[in-house]
């Protein structure tokens, strides 16, 4: 909310400084946004008055003229169709700035004729849009002062952010009031004059609904003459940024800023018979002032008459009724609505209103006859006439909620020292009826302060003017330790395979939760997955997969010239929107170069071993001790059907993926080279509740070991794992690794024919294994992997 | 008799005149080989008797001993000298380069785990929740009714499935953790809920998803002043100054009552922000005393119990922290950015060691 100092010190009586009371509006809860010194812009401008005035010799639209400005006469060249001798005029020294195109004033020659500074037009200043000529000030203006002085302009505009609870602050008074209260000046007593109305209302009020619009009171002004508001009025509503537009529309604006009163003014002649308050029907529509049409529905409160909806209560008034210049007769409404509905209708229809924004906060229901009384002196007196009596229909709530507490529930919520009697003190100046009834304390809540319900709002109260800063600071160590892990497996899991994956050389990226629909159908089922009102059309699903959006990156870098891209994301991916259905995973993909050439190596494309070995690494990292991995084909359907794998852990439990991404979707999102990529199943990787800390017992023996090296010729589909598993089954214990250490095809071979070679280390662990021993065991691999394969060894 | 003065002499000279080892290894033969010149005169020693025999002995002795350190002198002269001249011509230009393979840690993945660092070093546990949630734990739970005005301050982001009637979110903030945690464990609680949270909103300073971290304790004593020691110890250490200064003021939350709003000082040094230092205020969290209704809503006696919760954006403390200007610059996947703002996956926060 904004309001100027001048206007804050009209409710506030203060010695104190403005940057003081600024402070204490943020202390108090009331955060300070924004100050602006708003004659700043104007610190050069000049009083001054056209002494003489004489056309251009050169030319025919300007004129000459000598400005008295106080300290000297200086000559001005002016092209302002207005301008006449003894006009009181803004001058515009040279040297100054002009605020509406921040051009610098320079002395000039116009035509041939020196010119010294400027006479200045509301459009210069920034004021209005008035162009056409320059300003004429009051004949009684001082020449030769400070214009910002004279005019009043030397003011500081303080912007507040208002939390939603207090609604008692969207108007200036409320805001004095709250200073008050916390000590840097006294609030200004308000004469409080009530009209008494010369005759009856004309118009008649009844409130159809009483939970949608409790109270309604009317006020009927006859024979008004709508004018342009006065000077202060205007200078006010300017001043916070609002444009004048009638006395009638000013004053309830005025009213609404000043005192947080919403008001609303009908065109009395307009309105036929009497005014209903009532629920919309649905399928009736209303055009509101903002000239828009709203197709309205049943619950939301509307201001009728007998014929048609005259404005939503609470929100904004209609356009049939709405008051111009010519008005006569009107109706001034100061009522209370239902903040619930009014949130509701409002947010419905999407109409943002200064009203709306009150009402659904709650508004003192106090202020709708104080509102309506003072509302109707400034017509009468601005505007003329005469008013009726005020007519009320509903009722309003004479009585004040109360609510009994406990000091020491306070001292103990804020951990802070405080006596019953500074409590009292504190809540009887924020209007609070507080005094002590026994061992607690009976408080008032005042009309204002819709939002205090409880003993934990007190608090608050009491501390915001006692301050933030009085509150002690407590060591938290040593109370109520609570017995738990700090991460839980799983934490522990995801921590320590980012850590470890990273050190494989990927760059961990993190990209929205949300994908495009038309590039996910590979993933999972994108109708499931729709987001009701997305950020934009490509990002309007919950992503079903991590890898759509690390491609998406992987395209974008290529396109910055980076060929060699190593990353991966750690996080969520969903299978529907419903909270249960999010899985963790970690995708890590390689693409592109995996190295250049160098001055010691040659270039070399990534390629699926590279994620396969990265899973299987950070898999061991992840899964000590003793397991069983096993691979096989069967990747899901976003994987290349030849060049991706599956890792099982012992023999059950899915763990990850491997492999090349599928061509069509490379193709979809316009990626040109291979994508390698895994996923780990984190969820899947079984947590070691009940860890060991012993290792596994380590045999070694001490006799020598041999290995020897066998090739094969074998059908292509023969897969290198059968090889090493029929030579390890020869001797589990004799035979301590076999490794597959070339591979090659060759027409020569046949064309569906390959060759493959496996090392095979063998050792005793009881004695050095002679020369039969060692033949022996050969023929037995040859045979075994022969049978097994179909193969034939290569001599 | 052999006139050993001269033969003493003979030998120096020619050693001191050998150049490499082969002809070395030649005078050591000529010498002291089995036919060698001194070994010859040894076995002539046997021919002679009594004094000249022991006098001859000794004589020849010192030659012989003297003869080896010469040869084990010139042996490691040589060999110096080869090893200099090997030394000269194995010169590798060391500036060629050489690549590292270390990948990187996104800067939120950091500051999360220095968050843990932080808070498990005061007895905090980490808590998670699902990021799409029922309306109820997001908003109603909170104390956050349909039509509170603070929920309009949410832009939330809606799916197509319902709870109990009422439409899905994805989480506006981490606190709904806050309710799943407290239906599911009794106090005394201690957690804290790093996260994603989501708001429909994507401009210069905002994105559509961000990071949360949610802090909640609640016991029978945990006051407003545990608050403030809480986060004053926090503050310092993550920002590792202890000239940090903190200022708490007035704010609202539908959740927390009183709720305060927390800066920290600072001062701008060119486009550098300096934490802990100058007189300008930048807001860092909010936070304040669990609202009873809040505790009604999972079950706790609020007359029992009381407790604090706190709530920052992990990407305005790693800015701050780090430097980082740009908000939308965290998940742009720039691998340039990534590798500048991005950690050694080696570099786990630790209190121990160093936090950053």
């Amino acid at each position: 909310m904004k309001f100027t100092y001048s206007w804050l010190k009209e409710h506030l009586e203060t010695e104190h400084q403005y940057s003081e009371v600024v402070d204490k509006l943020t202390a108090i809860g009331l955060e300070v946004e924004s100050v602006q010194d708003t004659g700043l812009a104007y610190k050069d401008f000049i009083v001054g008055q056209v002494l003489e005035e004489e056309k251009h010799p050169n030319a025919d639209k300007l004129k000459l003229c000598k400005v008295d400005i106080g300290r000297e006469k200086v000559d001005v060249v002016c092209g302002a169709p207005n301008v006449t001798k003894g006009m009181k005029v803004v001058y515009a020294p040279v040297g100054s700035v002009i605020p509406v195109n921040q051009m610098k004033i320079k002395a000039a020659k116009i035509r041939g004729v020196e010119s010294y500074g400027m006479m200045c037009s509301e459009y210069e200043l920034g004021i209005s849009n008035e162009h056409d000529g320059i300003i004429s000030l009051e004949q009684d203006t001082e020449v030769g002062r400070s214009y910002v002085e004279s005019s009043g302009m030397n003011d500081i505009l303080i912007e507040i952010g208002i939390t939603p609870n207090r609604q008692d602050c969207l108007g200036v008074l409320g805001v004095a009031r709250d200073l008050a209260a916390a000590g840097v000046g006294k609030l200004k007593n308000r004469e409080f004059k009530t009209e008494k109305g010369s005759f009856e209302s004309p118009i008649k009020i009844e409130i159809q609904d009483n939970d949608i619009c409790p109270a309604f009171a009317g006020s009927y002004i006859k024979n008004v003459k709508n004018v342009a508001s006065p000077d202060w009025l205007q200078k006010k509503l300017k001043s916070i940024g609002l444009r004048p537009i009638s006395a009638l529309v000013d004053i309830t604006n005025y009213v609404m800023f000043d005192q947080n009163r919403p008001l609303h003014v009908y065109d009395a002649d307009k309105v036929k018979g009497k005014i209903i308050v009532r629920s919309a029907q649905d399928g009736e529509s209303f055009k509101a002032l903002d000239e828009k049409t709203y197709d309205l529905k049943k619950g939301m409160c509307t201001i009728s008459d007998e014929e048609k909806v005259l404005g939503l209560g609470g929100i904004m008034g209609g356009e049939s009724t709405g008051c111009n210049l010519d008005t006569i007769n009107v109706l001034l409404e100061s009522a209370l609505f239902d903040d619930v509905n009014t949130a509701r209708t409002g947010r419905d229809l999407s109409i943002l209103s200064d009203a709306r924004y009150r009402f659904e906060r709650g508004i003192d229901p106090r202020s709708t006859l104080e509102g309506i009384h003072y509302a109707t002196q400034l017509i009468l007196e601005i505007c003329g006439g005469e008013c009726s009596e005020i007519v009320l229909a509903g009722q309003i709530s004479e009585t004040l909620n109360t609510i009994d507490i406990s000091g020491k529930n306070i001292v103990k919520r804020l951990g802070l020292e405080i006596t019953d009697d500074e409590i009292i003190l504190i809540l009887n100046s924020l209007g609070f009826g507080a005094k002590k009834s026994g061992e607690s304390i009976h408080c008032t809540i005042p009309s204002w302060r819709q939002d205090i319900c409880g003993e934990a709002d007190i608090s608050e109260e009491i501390i915001r003017i006692k301050g933030y800063e009085n509150i002690p600071t407590s060591n938290i160590r040593a109370i109520s330790k609570v017995n738990k892990d700090i991460l839980n497996s799983n934490q522990k899991i995801i921590s320590k395979a980012k850590h470890f994956i990273a050190s494989e050389g990927y760059n961990e990226f993190i990209t929205f939760s949300f994908s495009d629909s038309k590039k996910s159908s590979f993933f999972g089922e994108v109708e499931k997955l729709k987001i009701i009102n997305p950020i934009s059309e490509d990002l309007d699903i919950l992503r079903p997969s991590l890898i759509p959006n690390l491609l998406t990156s992987i395209k974008k870098n290529t396109a910055r010239g980076i060929d060699s891209l190593s990353i991966f994301e750690a996080g969520s991916q969903y299978s529907s929107t419903t909270p249960e259905d999010q899985i963790n995973l970690i995708c890590g993909m390689k693409y592109g170069l995996s190295h250049n050439k160098t001055w010691r190596s040659e270039k070399k494309e990534f390629d699926i071993f590279d994620a396969k070995n990265d899973l299987l690494n950070v898999i061991n990292y992840l899964v000590p001790g003793n397991k069983k991995i096993s691979i096989s084909d069967e990747a899901p359907s976003w994987y290349h059907p030849g060049r991706s794998g599956k890792i099982i852990l012992n023999k059950k439990i899915e763990i990850g993926y491997f492999g090349e991404l599928h061509p069509r979707i490379a193709n979809k999102f316009k990626i040109k080279s291979r994508v390698n990529l895994f996923e780990l199943l984190i969820d899947n990787i079984p947590l070691n509740e009940k860890k060991t800390t012993n290792k596994p017992q380590l045999i070694l023996s001490d006799f020598q070991s041999v290995t020897r090296d066998f090739a094969f010729i074998l059908d292509k589909n023969i897969k290198s794992s059968d090889l090493i598993k029929a030579a390890l089954n020869v001797d589990t214990k004799i035979i301590k690794s076999a490794e597959i250490f070339d591979l090659f095809e060759d027409k020569s071979l046949g064309d569906d024919k390959k060759s493959m070679a496996i090392k095979v280390v063998l050792q005793s662990e009881e004695k050095t294994l002679d020369e039969n021993d060692i033949n022996s065991l050969s023929s037995k691999i040859v045979e075994a992997i022969e049978k097994s394969t179909s193969g034939t060894v290569r001599s | 008799m052999v006139d050993f003065t001269k033969l003493e002499q003979e030998i120096t000279n020619s050693l001191s005149k050998v150049t490499d080892l082969e002809s070395l290894n030649e005078c050591r033969i000529k010498y002291l080989g089995k036919k060698g010149e001194i070994s010859l005169l040894m076995k002539e020693l046997a021919n002679l008797s009594g004094e000249d025999r022991k006098k001859q002995a000794e004589i020849l002795n010192t030659l012989k001993n003297k003869t080896l350190s010469l040869i084990e002198d010139k042996t490691e002269e040589l060999n110096d000298r080869n090893l200099n001249e090997k030394l000269s011509s194995e010169t590798l230009d060391v500036t060629l380069p050489v690549s590292s393979s270390l990948g990187s840690i996104h800067p939120i993945t950091q500051v999360i785990e220095e968050v843990v660092t932080i808070f498990g070093d005061l007895d905090f546990y980490v808590a998670e929740g699902p990021e799409v949630e029922t309306d109820y734990n997001n908003f109603t739970a909170l104390n956050t009714s349909e039509h509170h005005p603070a929920r309009q301050m949410h832009d939330t982001f809606y799916v197509e499935t319902q709870t109990d009637n009422m439409q899905n979110v994805l989480r506006t903030h981490t606190s709904p953790v806050q309710i799943r945690s407290m239906l599911e464990h009794k106090p005394p609680i201690r957690l804290i809920a790093p996260g994603k949270t989501f708001r429909c909103d994507n401009d210069q300073t905002h994105s559509p998803m961000f990071h949360q971290v949610e802090g909640l304790v609640i016991d029978q004593e945990s006051n407003m002043s545990h608050l403030k020691g809480c986060l004053e110890i926090f503050l310092k250490t993550f920002f590792e100054t202890d000239k940090l200064k903190m200022r708490f003021r007035p704010s609202h939350f539908p959740f927390t009552e009183p709720s305060a709003e927390v800066d920290i000082g600072y001062t701008k040094k060119g486009n550098q922000l300096v934490i802990g230092e100058g007189d300008d205020w930048l807001e860092i969290l909010g936070c304040g005393m669990v609202h009873p209704k809040v505790l009604q809503n999972v079950n706790i006696d609020p007359n029992s119990f009381q407790g604090y919760a706190f709530g920052m954006g992990i990407e305005r403390l790693a800015m701050l922290k780090y430097g980082i200007s740009d908000l939308r610059t965290f998940f742009e996947c720039d691998l340039r950015w990534n590798k500048h703002y991005g950690f050694s996956p080696l570099n786990f926060p630790s209190l121990i060691r160093d936090l950053s």
